[in-house]
């Protein structure tokens, strides 16, 4: 729908740039408190932009960690978080691409009704697999430990096989077909073939994954218990004390940092995330 | 190019992987000593004194050697580590944590070893000892005392024309002083007030023993809803009947952080308040400029005999179930508790020693002018502290719910302590109906 | 001619998928089914009480009640998240110059951690220093506590629900740029206002996406933690703020009562189920796909 009268245009213009103000106010807010010294950061009228800009309170961030809370490993809480979210992508992307391609590109029974089953689980909420999971890994001697938080990423997951899947079939018959009368296996289609094809779904589930796994709250807060191998988002809970009250500028500093990687990974990966997401809401 | 990198990509999930399965996995050094792992709460100065104790503990001895991790949260991180089969070896809680942890078999009793070092009662100020039993058995000892006691700004009770020595003896004084107290701007916003019953509001349960009231009656009976309570928890909303919910919020939106200048009474913002034996460090540290007095808090005029109530609470410290080295732990547990110990401890957190016997230098050289005032409440004839009931993490929650209700004016006291009270009597009833069952198992 | 072949290449391919979802989705279903019928503090074993979790759950007035806030966030989050995704893709498409400008804008909220920038919105929010109140106190708006009033608590939250709709703008973007043209222009030769257009073309041809961050939206909002977890915790003040999910993790993990909370945990299943198959029933009247 084209909107032709400039007034019209005008219009929308000015909504559309509010609106960004609006959405991206936080994000400078954050920015801006993280460069603060500590009486600027709570006054009334708020102080817009810091009128010195401390940049040591990165440093203090993740050096120091907070006045009353002592040292606050930021450094360590990122290397775990660095290393779980290369985990889980290494698995996510290899088991949801073979997974994916049993179910696209293979006939055998029972292949549609188990691929029915694998949607019907998307609609299990979390709350009901926490309680037992959390037995199970018990039994296994993993809680305390990073395992629960990356090994099942190896084992697939419901929301990537089906975009793997959809994704799977949009490649043309005939190029599997001849390679299979060339006396490829299975696998080798798979790999010299299909993969090569997939790289943008590919890319897809992994920055899905990278994003999930970044972001990830309730899985650390339930599976590691010794504080030293916490992960980000559950680090920076720290700088808020615990008696009411916070270094903001600390803390914001702290979480631009956590939220920079993501901002930068997007920038670079733009167009693949925005084909992930429009690949995902296409087909109900 | 592309290909090596491919390979390089592929080799690099190998160690990845081995990573994921290792790493923090702590091995202890091989020393020849027991090392075993110590998760408290303290951070700060508070921290640095338990750190002190644990060092010269390490440095008298080489058999053991006690690791200190600061965590937050240390209940529920304690349920959860203890629930997946990785606890530490000794634990710092608080007293309220006790009997949930006892009655679920968290924590190890420890009555054998006790008997066995000749450690009992008379060791110890009574109530605190009391704070460590549950159903007769010993599940942990006291590290830090706690008592409480109304905390006043001698300069605001001055310029309010008020004798900075003679603090409120009785609630009525208490409102009294309040509304001399309490100051406002030309807009009618809040400068200064007196009292605040939800400052620093982390005893909002509380409010109902000071007035004769208690949460349950020791066995099988939630008592939330008694006329005591409702009295209490009507006097705490009248400040915000009087003063205006909407004003007092905006007011306390305001308030720094409670370790900081900006604390509510540490910047004169607050002039009485009801705190603990550590308020004095966070004077001395943040305020050190601040004239200050502690007395025991109000009772109410009508009824003398309550002048005896005080609240009591403690860190306490014990050793979880499942602990690989429990012997070792108990060691340490001993010598915290020894005069020494303590003393160093409860000296690095400026509070008073659970201990009965005191040396002489502990009181004299003690930095908190008051402290003799925080022994004496803690030796009363009716402390109380948070029920010592295994659904008290729950009824914690409700209660605080429940204030604020009363607080905001959403419900009565009568009616929301009644709520409280039916829900609290189903969750007991459910319990001993389930303790019950535990019995009748072979 | 692939055949037993395939079979057994197409079962191996499958197999990490089987273990995991035997392992992690299956066997926690029926395990969390049967502890919804048990007493279980994990620390000690269930032990079966029959339908007791259930027939608590039915008094309870904090599960009720925790129930109601989320029903409360979900039936205004949902909606108001859809307008506003929708209203923003509509406008991004009208053809307006910078589009992947403004689309990265909207989008970037969406993808930070909430989590992380809960306590830069609890600073956002705050009744006396606020940026928010602030603002609205110059434009003449009396401004109330948000979180520190009960009856702000869950609009505040709601609010910053919206912050995150990038993510189901993008989709809607992506189905409107695949509405025909044609369709447009037969309605201008019928002499439609924009809104005509939107309604009687653009609203039938973005359905299925509308149905689907709907429902996406519904499973998401009812199981609304880490948020509210940081933001106010306990629920405060006064419960107002205390959500379904944040009721079942106490129990299950603060209370030790995970029979309890694997009762809730179904009951909550079945919500979403419920309302799932009604809004598929609703869109097999309401939604258009495009013939051919």
């Amino acid at each position: 729908m084209q909107a032709k009268r400039p007034f019209a245009r005008l219009i929308i213009h000015l909504v559309l740039i509010g609106g960004s103000l609006v959405f991206l106010f936080p994000l400078f807010w954050m920015v801006s408190t993280s460069l603060k010294p500590l009486e600027q950061t709570m006054v009334s009228p708020p102080q817009w932009i810091p009128s010195e800009w401390r940049f040591e309170n990165y440093v203090k961030a993740v050096t120091h960690g907070s006045e009353t809370l002592g040292y606050i490993p930021f450094l360590e809480y990122a290397k775990n978080t660095v290393l779980l979210c290369l985990l889980v992508v290494t698995g996510a992307v290899i088991s949801n691409a073979l997974i994916a391609y049993g179910f696209a590109r293979l006939q055998w029974p029972g292949r549609n009704a188990l691929f029915g089953v694998t949607l019907a689980t998307m609609m299990i909420p979390f709350p009901v697999l926490m309680v037992p999971m959390f037995v199970l890994f018990r039994h296994l001697g993993w809680v305390g430990t990073f395992r629960p938080l990356w090994v099942p990423a190896w084992f697939g997951s419901a929301f990537n096989i089906f975009l793997l899947r959809q994704f799977f079939l949009t490649i043309p018959r005939e190029l599997s077909d001849a390679a299979v009368v060339d006396g490829c296996s299975e696998l080798q289609v798979f790999r010299h073939i299909i993969v090569p094809l997939s790289r943008p779904a590919l890319a897809v589930v992994a920055l899905f994954s990278f994003l999930y796994t970044w972001n990830d709250f309730l899985g650390p807060l339930i599976y590691l218990t010794d504080q030293r191998m916490f992960t980000l988002s559950l680090g920076l809970q720290f700088y808020q004390s615990q008696h009411g009250g916070t270094e903001w500028h600390l803390l914001m500093a702290a979480a631009t940092i956590v939220v920079a990687p993501i901002i930068v990974l997007f920038f670079f990966a733009q167009r693949t995330f925005i084909q992930g997401i429009a690949l995902t809401g296409m087909k109900g | 190019m592309l290909r090596a990198l491919r390979s390089a990509a592929i080799l690099a999930v190998v160690p990845l992987v081995y990573l994921g399965f290792t790493r923090g996995q702590w091995r202890p050094p091989d020393d020849g000593r027991v090392h075993i792992s110590y998760w408290e709460k303290w951070t700060g100065f508070e921290g640095e004194a338990m750190r002190a104790v644990v060092e010269e503990f390490n440095r008298s001895q080489d058999r053991i050697h006690v690791e200190l991790l600061t965590i937050s949260q240390v209940d529920q991180k304690l349920l959860l580590a203890t629930a997946g089969g990785v606890p530490p070896d000794v634990v710092g809680l608080w007293s309220s944590n006790l009997a949930a942890f006892a009655d679920r078999q968290v924590l190890l009793p420890l009555d054998d070893r006790l008997r066995e070092h000749g450690i009992t009662r008379d060791h110890y100020i009574p109530a605190y000892w009391d704070l460590c039993e549950y159903q007769g058995r010993m599940y942990a000892l006291p590290t830090t005392p706690a008592s409480l006691a109304l905390h006043w700004n001698r300069a605001l009770f001055r310029e309010a024309g008020l004798d900075p020595d003679r603090p409120p003896r009785t609630i009525e004084e208490l409102d009294e002083y309040s509304a001399r107290l309490t100051k406002r701007d030309e807009r009618g916003r809040l400068l200064q007030m007196g009292f605040m019953p939800t400052e620093p509001g982390w005893w909002n349960y509380a409010w109902g023993y000071y007035f004769g009231g208690a949460l349950w009656n020791g066995r099988d009976r939630v008592t939330a809803h008694s006329p005591e309570n409702i009295r209490a928890f009507t006097w705490a909303r009248s400040y915000s009947e009087q003063y205006g919910v909407g004003a007092l919020q905006l007011f306390q939106s305001g308030f720094g952080s409670f370790s900081s200048p900006q604390n509510a009474f540490l910047s004169g913002k607050v002039a009485m308040v009801l705190q603990g034996v550590w308020m004095g460090n966070f004077i001395d540290r943040y305020a050190p400029h601040l004239e200050w007095s502690a007395a025991p808090f109000p009772y109410p005029a009508g009824d003398p005999e309550l002048a005896e109530v005080a609240f009591v609470e403690a860190d306490v410290i014990a050793i979880p179930v499942g602990a690989r080295h429990p012997d070792e732990a108990f060691e340490f547990i001993r010598f915290v508790n020894s005069q020494r110990g303590m003393e160093l401890l409860c000296m690095g957190q400026r509070k008073h020693s659970p201990l009965a016997e005191v040396s002489r230098e502990f009181i004299e050289t003690h930095p908190n002018p008051y402290i003799e005032v925080f022994i004496e409440v803690a030796k009363r004839e009716r402390t109380f502290s948070a029920p010592k009931t295994p659904i008290w993490s729950e009824y914690a929650s409700e209660m605080n719910a429940a204030f604020d209700e009363i607080w905001l004016g959403q419900r009565s006291a009568d009616e929301a302590l009644r709520r409280v009270n039916e829900r609290m009597q189903r969750a007991l009833d459910r319990w001993l109906e389930s303790v019950a069952r535990r019995r009748m198992e072979p | 001619m692939r055949g037993r072949r395939e079979m057994r290449a197409g079962l191996a391919f499958v197999s990490p998928w089987l273990v995991g979802m035997g392992l992690f989705m299956l066997y926690p279903v029926a395990a969390s089914l049967y502890y919804s019928f048990c007493e279980y503090s994990v620390l000690d074993r269930a032990r079966p009480i029959g339908l007791a979790n259930y027939a608590d759950l039915a008094r309870d007035a904090l599960f009720w009640r925790s129930l109601l806030n989320t029903l409360y966030y979900a039936v205004l989050a949902v909606p108001l998240g859809l307008v506003l995704a929708l209203s923003l893709a509509l406008l991004l498409n009208s053809g307006v110059r910078g589009l992947t400008f403004y689309r990265t804008i909207f989008f970037l909220p969406a993808l930070v951690p909430m989590v992380g920038l809960a306590v830069l919105w609890l600073w956002i929010f705050n009744g006396e220093y606020g940026v928010l109140n602030v603002f609205l106190s110059r434009l003449g708006i009396p401004a109330p506590g948000w979180l520190t009033d009960p009856a702000w608590s869950k609009p505040a939250l709601i609010l910053l629900s919206l912050w995150g709709v990038g993510h189901a703008m993008v989709i809607f973007l992506a189905g409107l740029q695949d509405v025909p043209v044609h369709l447009y222009e037969a309605a201008d030769l019928d002499g439609a206002m924009w809104w005509h257009k939107i309604r009687h073309v653009t609203l039938p041809m973005v359905s299925p996406i509308l149905l689907f961050n709907g429902i996406m939206g519904i499973i998401g909002s009812l199981q609304f933690f880490a948020i509210p977890y940081i933001m106010t915790p306990n629920g405060q003040p006064a419960r107002s703020a205390y959500f379904y999910a944040m009721y079942l993790y106490d129990n299950a993990f603060l209370y030790l009562r995970m029979g309890y909370a694997s009762a809730m945990a179904w009951i909550l299943f079945i919500i979403i189920l419920t309302l799932t198959l009604l809004s598929l029933r609703l869109a097999a009247r309401y939604v258009h796909y495009e013939a051919g």
